[in-house]
């Protein structure tokens, strides 16, 4: 260790690097997760609510899924665009509050991109693996989730550990019921992801993230 | 005890003023921060805060601003011109000290 004049002795220049290197991180992290609670309880609840429209449209319409194999996908469609939009808008409020505009955008747009690239894997790695198509439209969840995810595993190790825990539970929450619980399994996905995201914006907000 | 000319400003070299002068040099020219933001970041009370900003203000190296945004109070931090120039002269200081050898 060595001292030099002028500063306090309280710290040393390496623990000035290592300060001003850790500071960068964590300032740039929590940019990037500006509103990732509110995010995530509205992505629980459109989930859920998509999982818990297959369970009833199982029970009360049984057919018609024989009928039109293909309703997932507009499903998802009508309710996951509101979420899109949504977090969009959390993200930008959130944001316009912490930083200045530049600083704002040069944030939210890599956090954009980082989830159009995962979305975009899912698209791909369902497509080429042959699933869209009549036969294959049920495991399109399969591949989707996992790949999403992943992505939330991924984030979360750059930025929040909480976040990677959530992740794990989501793909647990889809994949359990999916191998486990016959017919139930879409209503247990959902009330899983619904405990799994509530849970994970309570630690989230609790932790004092911005 | 001396190093011989190596200078780190003390104004900066102290944790909780580096990490917020970090925090501010590290946005664009003109770029500022919230005064909430920096707190949750940095995990700090109101109070240190504030101190450590007024000591920061004292030296030239920040400027702070209060807006009204909705009809409800945000206060801004903004390094200023000199607290860049401050900040870059540290750093190169700090490197310095880091690559710094005592005589044999």
């Amino acid at each position: 260790m060595q001292r030099v004049e002028g500063g306090r002795s309280d710290i040393t220049p390496e623990e000035s690097w290592r300060t001003i290197h850790a500071t960068l991180a964590q300032a740039q992290s929590s940019l990037y997760l500006a509103g990732t609670a509110y995010i995530l309880l509205l992505w629980g609840a459109i989930v859920s609510i998509y999982f818990f429209a297959l369970f009833a449209i199982g029970q009360l319409a049984p057919g018609f899924e024989a009928s039109y194999p293909w309703y997932r996908g507009p499903l998802w469609g009508i309710i996951g665009t509101p979420g899109m939009i949504g977090s969009a808008l959390i993200g930008r409020r959130e944001l316009s509050r912490y930083a200045d505009y530049a600083t704002a955008r040069a944030a939210g747009l890599r956090v954009f991109a980082f989830w159009m690239a995962v979305v975009a894997a899912a698209f791909l790695v369902s497509g080429t693996a042959g699933l869209w198509s009549a036969e294959g439209a049920e495991k399109i969840p399969h591949v989707t989730i996992g790949i999403i995810s992943l992505g939330y595993v991924l984030f979360g190790i750059m930025h929040l550990p909480a976040l990677a825990l959530v992740g794990v539970g989501m793909a647990a929450a889809f994949y359990l019921p999916a191998y486990f619980a016959g017919d139930f399994s879409a209503l247990g996905t959902g009330a899983g992801m619904l405990a799994v995201t509530v849970l994970g914006a309570a630690w989230i907000h609790r932790s004092g993230q911005p | 005890m001396s190093t011989g000319d190596i200078f780190l400003d003390e104004t900066i070299h102290q944790p909780t003023r580096l990490r917020v002068m970090t925090m501010l040099v590290s946005q664009p020219d003109g770029g500022r921060l919230a005064y909430g933001f920096i707190q949750q970041t940095l995990g700090l009370t109101g109070g240190n805060l504030t101190t450590h900003l007024r000591k920061l203000g004292d030296a030239g190296f920040l400027s702070i601003a209060k807006e009204f945004v909705d009809s409800k109070p945000r206060t801004w931090v903004e390094a200023t011109p000199a607290g860049r120039i401050a900040f870059t002269e540290y750093l190169s200081n700090l490197e310095r000290a880091l690559h710094w050898q005592p005589p044999v």
